[in-house]
C-alpha cells in the first residue's frame, strides 16, 4: 500500500539571450530562502551567500563594449563533485534529480564547497542575524541555517513539496508546467524573472517546456550547452547561449 | 600527616562531585534518549497554561470527573459527559495546512458568547477578558519539533482518512481525531495535555517505512 509517487526530475533551462542582468532572481532568492544579509564587508571577505548570482562580463573595447550576463546557481549535477567528498553524507542526490544538503547532518568540513566547480556552495561563517524590522519577513517553510553549516540552492524544495501535496495529493493530477505556475510553486527566482530567462520544469515530463527546449537546442547548430560541460558533471541545469547578430559564426536561434 | 589527610579528602571530594555530575549527565542523556520521555525534575510534563482549558469537556466524550474522582453531576443529578467535538472543530487548519494551529480567541468566543458567558467560571472569565482587551491568549506549546523538521499535518490526516488506508494500529480512521490520536494520544481524555510519543526521527522513520511513505531526507528536512 505504498503511496503512488510519480518520479520527477527537476531541472532548469537558462536562456542567456534573454537575461538583462536585473538581479531580480537574486533578490527573490534571498527573500524566499532566509539568506542572511550580505553586507559589504562580507562581500570583501568573499563570504557572501548568494544561492543564485548574476555574473557580469565585458566583451570588446570601449566604445564597442557589451555587457554579458550569466545567472549561476547550483547545477544539481547528476555526477556531482560535492557529493563523494562529504564525510557525513550530508549532501547527496535524491530521487528527484536534486542535489540536496541536509542541514542537520552537516558538520561544516567545507570539502564540498572546495570541490564544487561552480562555486555555488556557501558556508555560514556567522550566526545569521536580521534587524528587528526584517524578522517578520522570514519564511517559516525554510530552515534558518545556523553558523558552521553549508547551504546551497534547493530549487525551492519547500514549494515543490507543497506542489506535490496540493496538486498530486489533493487534486490527484500530475504536476505540469501550467499548474506549477498557477499555484505559485515555481522557484522564487523563476517566478521573479521578468524576461523568462529562467525556465523551470520536469525533465521526466516530455511535454514540459524545458524538455522541448532541450530537444530543440541540443542539436548541431543549436544554442544549448552545459556549464563547464567537459568536466562531466552532467548538470540538470542547461544554458542556451546568447544570439549575437554581429558574431562571425552565427548560430541559428531557430534551429 | 595533616597534609596527607587534606589531600586525601580533596581527592575523595573531587571524585564524589565528579561522580555526581556524571550521574546527572547520564540521567539527562538517558531521559532524552528514551523512546518515551519520562519526567526528571523540571523536564517533561505539562507546562502551566494561561487558561486551564479542559480538553475533557470539549473533545472528550467520557463522564466528566471532579478533582476528587467522583462524577460531575448536573442540576438533576445526571452524570455530565464531554461534548466530544472533533479535533478539527477548533484546530481548523489541521486538514488544510502544515500546522494544526491553535484557534484564535474569536473562535472560542463564537460559542462562549452564549455558553457559560454569564456564569461564574474563572477560566471562561479569563477568556472573555482577553477578548475584551483584544489580546491573544499566549498558550504554552507542548509538542515541539526542531526548526529543521517540517511536519505537515494535512498530508498525514488526508492519507489515513482515505478509504483503503489503515492506521498503524490496523484500524480504519473514520474522523481526523482517530489520526490525531496516533501521535498525540487520547487528548480528549487528558486533564492536562502531555506528550505521549517521543516524536523523534526514529519514530517518524519507522512509521514512514511501515506505510510505504518516502524516507528521503528532503521529505522533512529542507
Amino acid at each position: 500500500m505504498a503511496t503512488e509517487t510519480i518520479n520527477h526530475k527537476w531541472g532548469m533551462v537558462i536562456d542567456i539571450d534573454r537575461c538583462t542582468g536585473c538581479q531580480a532572481c537574486v533578490v527573490a532568492c534571498q527573500a524566499e530562502n532566509n539568506i542572511p544579509l550580505n553586507t559589504e564587508d562580507r562581500f570583501r571577505q568573499r563570504r557572501a551567500i548568494e544561492w543564485i548570482r548574476v555574473e557580469r562580463y565585458w566583451e570588446g573595447e570601449f566604445p564597442n563594449i557589451k555587457a554579458r550576463f550569466i545567472p549561476i546557481l547550483c547545477q544539481h549535477c547528476e555526477n556531482a563533485p560535492c557529493e563523494p567528498v562529504c564525510p557525513v553524507y550530508a549532501t547527496y542526490h535524491n530521487n528527484q534529480g536534486m542535489n540536496v544538503q541536509v542541514y542537520n547532518r552537516c558538520v561544516g568540513t567545507r570539502y564540498c564547497a572546495n570541490n564544487c566547480s561552480y562555486q555555488v556552495r556557501f558556508f555560514n561563517f556567522w550566526e545569521p542575524v536580521w534587524p528587528e524590522s526584517l524578522k517578520n519577513q522570514l519564511n517559516p517553510d525554510v530552515t534558518v541555517r545556523s553558523r558552521g553549516i553549508m547551504e546551497k540552492c534547493t530549487f525551492n524544495i519547500q514549494r515543490l513539496r507543497k506542489a506535490e501535496r496540493v496538486i498530486e495529493g489533493q487534486r490527484g493530477e500530475r504536476i505540469t508546467d501550467e499548474n506549477l505556475k498557477e499555484g505559485n510553486f515555481l522557484p522564487a527566482c523563476v517566478q521573479a524573472c521578468p524576461t523568462d530567462t529562467l525556465i523551470f520544469g520536469d525533465w521526466n515530463d516530455p511535454s514540459s517546456k524545458i524538455s522541448n527546449l532541450k530537444e530543440k537546442h541540443f542539436v548541431d547548430g543549436g544554442r544549448g550547452y552545459k556549464l563547464l560541460g567537459d568536466l562531466g558533471t552532467q548538470p540538470n541545469v542547461i544554458y542556451l547561449k546568447k544570439v549575437d547578430i554581429n558574431a562571425e559564426h552565427k548560430v541559428d536561434a531557430h534551429a | 600527616m595533616l597534609k596527607k589527610l587534606i589531600i586525601l579528602f580533596t581527592v575523595l571530594g573531587g571524585l564524589a562531585a565528579g561522580g555526581l555530575v556524571t550521574l546527572l549527565l547520564v540521567l539527562f542523556v538517558a531521559r532524552a534518549w528514551w523512546s518515551t520521555p519520562f519526567e526528571v525534575g523540571p523536564f517533561g510534563g505539562s507546562p502551566e497554561q494561561p487558561i486551564e482549558y479542559p480538553h475533557t469537556i470539549h473533545a472528550g466524550s467520557g463522564v466528566l470527573l471532579l478533582s476528587d474522582g467522583s462524577p460531575k453531576l448536573d442540576g438533576d443529578g445526571n452524570e455530565l459527559h464531554g461534548l466530544g467535538l472533533d479535533c478539527t472543530f477548533c484546530h481548523r487548519n489541521v486538514d488544510k495546512g502544515e500546522s494544526a494551529g491553535v484557534p484564535p480567541v474569536e473562535q472560542c468566543i463564537y460559542c462562549h458568547k452564549v455558553i457559560n458567558s454569564d456564569e461564574d467560571l474563572p477560566e471562561v472569565a479569563l477568556l472573555i477578558k482577553a477578548w475584551e482587551n483584544k489580546s491573544p491568549v499566549v498558550w504554552e506549546r507542548i509538542h515541539r519539533l526542531p526548526d529543521h523538521v517540517r511536519f505537515v499535518h494535512e498530508a498525514h490526516i488526508r492519507y489515513f482518512t482515505e478509504p483503503g488506508n489503515t492506521m498503524p494500529s490496523g484500524e480504519q480512521a473514520i474522523v481526523a481525531a482517530n489520526v490525531c490520536a496516533v501521535c498525540h494520544g487520547d487528548v480528549g481524555n487528558m486533564e492536562e495535555v502531555k506528550q505521549v510519543r517521543s516524536l523523534k526521527m526514529g519514530d517518524c522513520v519507522d512509521c514512514h517505512r511501515d506505510n510505504g511513505a518516502p524516507t528521503d531526507c528532503t521529505t522533512c528536512h529542507y
